[in-house]
């Protein structure tokens, strides 16, 4: 089918003229050629200040270019700035004065390590992180289905952050945890990592296996893992040779294959897991043996000591059951409809009645019947399975499934003119529920959910209803039971019996089958040997069963896994299956069958794995972290290394983080980038050492701009040392110059100004609001009103009726709920990436409507309403809480003319709305 | 996505040392950030050759509306109904076929040109001289997410620029008082993919769509601050804003303009605070042109409401208006996906009887007004039906043909392109898909689809990616 071919071929790769030239079969080309460490370049009598050999690489540049470096900002700047950067939060005024007043010549550094040292770090970088892994909450496509155990994964990130993880060991568990670390189950949340992208629910599991539509979604979902793996970890864009050779990257559609050969064994689900390895190893073991156990009642006879125990559990289980024991009578009927004219019932010798005819889609049946009991405390439905049912039964559906949506009972009236008058029923138990379709959904009065039997089919099964008033129903009286069936499908009933008990309350459904009830029912002493072994073992399944369930709850995270409770038609595979080359990416026209395995464009390492297990899925991930993590993979610790001087600068050395290949830009420092990788992996990948190389360079810490900020010239505080401004004057001549040649800045010839990103804007409002709660990990926050009415399709979230003084909401920003496709207009207005595709880089744009959001956002208005509270609490008189409450967002002071004019607005409109004039200044917004 | 190239950085810093950088920094938000990166240095961002039109209205019948029952007549699907044939299913929510179903529907032709419509449709039927039709669509997938990813943005997984996203790119704003990408979702929710419906992706966020809920407080998200706040009243919301404009403009900076984008940014978001409830106000609308649109009856108002709206963006200078007929967030009824029944009484009459007056009524409309003639108008779902039945009424989901038509904007009406087979099963001569409709759109609205692109993540990306082709035999 040609046009599927076609189709598929996701890549759009308009071919510019340079890069056309350019041979992809060669691995000639910067980013792939060896990493070695060079040497750092002599800067003469221009060494920085710092001896920072990040300065000697940069200054070696700016020379080139004819530029000078910028002198280095005041210390109020540089808090702010550093602040934001590791923390994505504001200094405090305290922390502000604290720093500034620090005479010692190590303040600075020791400011580097506090703020390297505090929890705030993980949160900020590790939302970095999140944003290259297009870590989402929620499945994205149509059916956005929230995922609610994705935030281990999150958590992991941020406590391997906070605790410095070394690099290699921080891959390694992202993508191989559970085949690298076996023994340290708390680890599995890392592997959240490929599962972390959009998940499309309605082509995975709602589609029958072998459908084009499943197989090509099957496809792209692996593609998903392998891009983000490779763009994550590698900056390369594989994913163009799914359908071809790359063009412009020597990477071949085999090689690409390879990728998806590794992951092939997987799926994405939550995962369990145990944490504690005591717990773990107590689950394993309880496990192997019940399953051992069912198997054969004999494989591992017990030991004296617990035959002790047993018998005495044993004892104390019949007498429950005895007190449990109902008797069942079956009601009478005397007629059973349908609402379906091709549907029709005959009654069995055993008092069940079995339906026949076509099944149509949905159908209610309605049963009447005569109650022979003096009073009914409970009814039950016996579902039976039928040889003449699809797969036995005991359901019409294909499957043999049926799905009851709600069981309605009422007593006849005595005459033809008299209403019937419902009967309440309460507390549904069964003896097996499907997942997800529980005997509660019965009673729930919701049509659209019921109560299922699948995988259990073929068997019998029943489900026990108190009535709510047992007096109501008397002997010689006629109920009407009305069975609605409304899921669809032919998911209908097709034999079924009816019986009800005067038992007293409580009445529940024993989660045993029918026939052994009868054999407990008789004393030990009248039981054979036979029975009293039958007993034994069954009883011991029971209570093996029990203390598994006494354990702690396992725990739960949205991750990849090879073993995942099925889910309708998505289940996992026993085995990784075969992996075959795609002839222009189409599932139809297979090639060859390759092997999991890396990239050969990485011509320092074998591309091909030589596992002892090909079968094994498990080792394939581990080699692939091992084959990325490589000292002499020059992409890996390139990758990284910029990545990180792009989240402090705004602007990698290579200003595409994702793509180091043919249609990526070129670094503009290459020496410096190849030093940084090296210098990186040959310290042990610490991101804080790397952090604090970087941050503690002069270049970083220079202006951004050439005029000297405010509250140096107007409040006195820390001018800017003269001597650092000589070769760097206040000099309009110098920056148009500088400008002119290197308007973006790539030379670094001042530092950069960020606009606060969404997350920081809102954490910092809530800082300054004295709102923030400080709270760590756990389940996402909702900070929306949250109706989720129809699992089959979205959820409704609506931001705007969340109360802004929920405690939801003063979470840090990194804890928010990320639905994929019902973003926070909020943040969305200041560019929040949407998870469906990685963000190397944040947009920062500013328009219309994020002005309308800053300006009028409720949540931001509730918290400029706080923010005036707290500083009339914290100071006294209006000008103290103005200084105060610009402070707190603009870590500088306000100027003498800012003060007249914020005292002015504030005495005519409130300090409240003086604050919501603060909160929309550029000086808030950006961070010098 | 790419920063300003070095030259368009210098040029701007150039200009704001010779002239303050106030105009320069008003003129780089009103044309969008990341437009000139298409634009050869020292040019702006020229239209590729002379444009046709240059606004579209989108129209999404969600949920796959039936070709069968609507414009897609098959002689023999009316003779053979109740006949079991033997089709290869690939696509749709069954296994197998069930029997042909002829439509319910009366068939009849219409206009100069002759076109067959039913009787579900019959206002639309008076309209069809002028309308263009692509009879044979294909579509990749017949899962509903995927197809309307597919339609919105020419790929079938999400994170994609949708076609309001790259005109908006391309074409930037003809208005400073709204935004230039508009989506007005039924008002009975949203649909299936939520407000990815719209997205810019991986395009800068001026670009997204703006949602407009004209019967919520705030029609855009913060337009007003909400009534109950304390901090909201006329004389402070003046007095604050005029504080803040002074108070950013004593911070400017040379060199970076986007501090005087933002001062200028609030500027622009009173004007829009201005111009959205204009828009959103009814009341000078004449009692013939309501009537036209279905006011006054419960069944076609909410639509017409939101049709006349579209008309009236249109008219203020709204590039792209993306209106929503049925949700995905409702369940399996109201909207398009008619599984179960598409008899008359059922949904799918619902969905006609709401659309069917309001959409004429639009066309009608646009065309008395002049406006028709350089605004696009493009109905579309994102896949056909069955010929044969689903349960004993319905039909299901099939990716293999459907129908969308365009008017308006220098397309030829009365004109068709491509045909189904026999039962309108499959796509069988002249077969396009969305691709070459939006290329056909960005070639009348003067671009040429192969030369629009962003670079993004290593790939230079277009909206209709390696593919697509105009389809000149429905131009005038």
């Amino acid at each position: 089918m040609k046009l599927l071919a076609t189709v598929l071929s996701l890549a759009a790769l308009a071919v510019p003229a340079e890069a056309a030239s350019a041979k992809p079969s060669s691995t000639d080309w910067w980013s792939l050629k060896p990493l070695v460490r060079p040497a750092v370049p002599p800067i003469g009598n221009q060494q920085s200040a710092t001896g920072n050999p990040i300065d000697a690489f940069i200054l070696a540049k700016l020379r080139e270019q004819k530029l000078t470096p910028a002198p280095s900002a005041d210390r109020g700047t540089l808090i702010r700035r550093l602040t934001f950067d590791l923390h994505g939060l504001p200094p405090s005024p305290e922390e502000v004065d604290q720093f500034e007043q620090d005479a010692a010549p190590q303040a600075y550094e020791r400011l580097v390590e506090r703020l390297l040292a505090s929890p705030r770090y993980g949160e900020r970088w590790a939302r970095h992180w999140l944003d290259v892994v297009h870590y989402g909450e929620s499945n994205g496509f149509g059916m956005d289905r929230p995922r609610l155990q994705a935030w281990p994964y999150r958590d992991y990130v941020i406590a391997a952050l906070n605790a410095d993880k070394p690099y290699a060991r921080f891959v390694h568990e992202q993508l191989a945890a559970d085949a690298m670390f076996p023994e340290d189950a708390s680890l599995v949340p890392a592997l959240g990592f490929a599962a972390a992208g959009p998940f499309n629910q309605s082509a995975l599991v709602e589609q029958v296996d072998g459908t084009d539509c499943k197989r090509m979604a099957l496809n792209l979902d692996r593609d998903d893992m392998v891009a983000s793996t490779a763009s994550t970890f590698l900056s390369l864009t594989v994913h163009c040779a799914r359908c071809h050779e790359h063009k412009f990257d020597p990477i071949s559609q085999q090689d690409y294959y390879r990728l998806q050969a590794v992951f092939a064994g997987v799926g994405r689900a939550e995962r369990t897991f145990d944490a504690d390895p005591q717990v773990r190893v107590r689950r394993t073991g309880l496990r192997g043996l019940i399953a051992d156990l069912e198997k054969n009642p004999d494989a591992h006879p017990p030991t004296a000591a617990e035959r002790g125990s047993l018998a005495t559990a044993q004892r104390a289980w019949e007498k429950s059951l005895a007190a449990q024991a109902a008797n069942w009578t079956p009601l009478s009927i005397e007629q059973v409809t349908s609402t379906n004219s091709t549907t029709t019932f005959t009654k069995l010798d055993d008092g069940s009645w079995l339906a026949t005819g076509t099944a149509a889609d949905k159908d209610v049946y309605t049963v009447r019947a005569r109650v022979t009991l003096p009073a009914i405390t409970a009814l039950r439905l016996e579902v039976l399975p039928d040889d003449r049912l699809p797969a036995r039964g005991p359901g019409r559906q294909d499957n043999g499934n049926l799905h009851l949506s709600e069981i309605r009972v009422s007593l006849a009236g005595t005459n033809v003119t008299e209403k019937p008058k419902p009967i309440a029923l309460r507390n549904a138990s069964a003896d097996f529920n499907q997942a997800g379709w529980s005997i509660e959904r019965a009673l729930d009065g919701k049509p659209e959910t019921a109560w299922g039997i699948h995988p259990q089919v073929g068997k019998p099964h029943h489900a026990v209803f108190e009535l709510a008033q047992p007096s109501a129903v008397t002997n010689g009286v006629t109920l009407i039971v009305q069975l609605d069936q409304l899921h669809g499908q032919r998911h209908l009933i097709g034999r079924f019996r009816l019986s009800a008990t005067d038992k007293p309350q409580p009445v529940r459904a024993p989660t045993l089958p029918v026939e052994l009830l009868a054999k407990l029912a008789r004393p030990d002493a009248e039981r054979t040997e036979a029975e009293r072994k039958q007993l034994f073992d069954l009883h011991r399944l029971v209570y093996l069963r029990e203390q598994l369930a006494q354990l702690p709850a396992e725990q739960r995270v949205w991750a990849i896994a090879a073993d995942f409770a099925p889910l309708r038609n998505y289940k996992p595979t026993k085995e990784p299956p075969p992996i075959a080359v795609l002839h222009r990416g189409d599932i139809k026209q297979p090639l060859a069958t390759v092997g999991p395995g890396a990239l050969a464009v990485v011509g320092t390492l074998p591309a091909e794995f030589a596992l002892p297990n090909a079968q094994d899925e498990a080792a394939r991930r581990a080699a692939l972290a091992r084959w990325i993590t490589a000292p002499e993979n020059m992409l890996t610790w390139r990758s990284i290394v910029n990545r990180v001087w792009h989240w402090h600068f705004g602007r990698g050395l290579v200003d595409t983080p994702n793509d180091f290949g043919r249609m990526g830009s070129l670094p503009t420092h290459p020496e410096l980038l190849d030093w940084l990788a090296v210098e990186f992996r040959d310290s042990g990948g610490s991101l804080k050492q790397l952090h604090k190389l970087i941050v503690s360079s002069a270049t970083y810490r220079q202006k951004s701009s050439i005029q000297s900020s405010v509250s140096s010239v107007q409040t006195g505080r820390s001018p800017a040392p003269a001597s650092l401004t000589e070769h760097w004057k206040l000099n309009t001549e110098y920056f148009q110059r500088a400008a002119a040649t290197d308007a973006s800045n790539a030379y670094l010839w001042r530092m950069n100004r960020p606009r606060l990103d969404a997350e920081a804007f809102r954490d910092a409002l809530l800082a300054a609001s004295g709102k923030l709660d400080l709270t760590m990990g756990g389940p996402s926050a909702m900070q929306f009103k949250f109706d989720d009415p129809n699992k089959e399709v979205a959820p409704r979230v609506d931001y705007a009726a969340f109360d802004p003084d929920n405690p939801a909401s003063y979470r840090r920003s990194v804890y928010r709920f990320l639905f994929r496709n019902l973003n926070d207009p909020l943040l969305e207005a200041l560019d929040a990436v949407d998870p469906s595709l990685s963000t190397p880089i944040r947009n920062s744009t500013i328009t219309p409507l994020q002005a309308l959001s800053l300006w009028n956002n409720r949540f931001v208005l509730r918290q400029c309403e706080h923010l005036a509270a707290r500083v009339e609490r914290e100071a006294t008189g209006l000008e103290a809480q103005i200084t105060r409450a610009f402070r707190l967002l603009c870590t500088r002071a306000p100027s003498r003319e800012e003060m007249a004019l914020l005292t002015e607005h504030a005495h005519q409109h409130g300090l409240a709305h003086a604050c919501r004039v603060m909160v929309n200044l550029n000086d808030f917004l950006f961070v010098n | 996505m790419n920063p300003a190239s070095p030259a368009q950085s210098r040029r701007e810093f150039a200009t704001q040392l010779a002239g303050g950088f106030g105009s320069v920094a008003l003129a780089s938000l009103l044309q969008e950030p990341g437009r000139a990166a298409t634009a050869p240095a020292g040019t702006s961002p020229l239209a590729h050759h002379r444009p046709r039109a240059k606004q579209v209205i989108q129209l999404f019948m969600l949920g796959g509306a039936s070709q069968c029952d609507t414009f897609d007549y098959k002689p023999a699907l009316q003779q053979r109904g109740g006949e079991k044939v033997n089709f290869t299913v690939t696509g749709g929510t069954q296994a197998s076929a069930g029997p042909l179903l002829k439509s319910p529907w009366a068939w009849q032709q219409h206009g100069q040109c002759g076109r067959w419509v039913t009787n579900a449709l019959p206002h639309l039927a008076g309209c069809v001289d002028d309308l263009a039709f692509l009879m044979a669509m294909n579509a990749p997938t017949s899962e509903h997410s995927a197809g309307q990813t597919m339609q919105t943005s020419g790929f079938v997984v999400p994170g994609f620029p949708t076609v309001g996203a790259w005109v908006s790119y391309a074409l930037g704003r003809l208005t400073e008082n709204l935004p230039v990408f508009v989506a007005l979702p039924d008002p009975v929710g949203l649909p299936w993919t939520g407000k990815a419906a719209w997205t810019n992706g991986f395009l800068p966020a001026v670009h997204q769509g703006t949602m407009l809920n004209p019967a919520a407080e705030n029609p855009v998200p913060d337009l007003f601050p909400p009534k109950k706040s304390s901090l909201a009243s006329a004389g402070s919301e003046h007095d604050g804003l005029a504080l803040l404009a002074k108070l950013n403009r004593a911070q400017l900076q040379p060199g970076d303009s986007r501090l005087e984008a933002r001062i200028a940014s609030y500027e622009l978001a009173a004007r829009m605070q201005l111009a959205v409830p204009e828009v959103l106000d009814l009341q000078g609308e004449t009692a013939a042109t309501k009537a036209l649109y279905g006011f006054g009856d419960a069944k076609t108002e909410p639509l017409g409401r939101n049709c006349l709206i579209a008309r009236r963006l249109v008219e203020r200078g709204v590039r792209f208006v993306q209106l929503w007929c049925g949700s995905g967030l409702a369940g399996a009824s109201g909207n398009w996906d008619n599984h179960g029944d598409i008899t008359p009484g059922s949904d799918f009459e619902r969905m006609c009887v709401r659309s069917d007056k309001p959409i004429a009524g639009l066309i009608k409309d646009l065309k008395a007004r002049g406006l028709l003639n350089d605004t696009i108008v493009l109905w579309t779902t994102e896949f056909g039906r069955t010929p044969y039945s689903q349960g004993s009424k319905g039909r299901d989901h099939n990716g293999n043909t459907f129908v969308s038509w365009m008017a308006g904007g220098g397309f030829k009406g009365g004109t068709t392109y491509g045909e189904s087979d026999e039962f309108s099963f499959k796509a069988a001569r002249d077969t396009t898909m969305c691709y070459d409709q939006h290329a056909t759109l960005l070639h009348l609205l003067g671009y040429d689809h192969e030369q629009l692109f962003f670079r993004h993540d290593g790939a230079d990306r277009r909206l209709t990616d390696v593919h697509g082709r105009v389809i000149w035999d429905l131009l005038a």
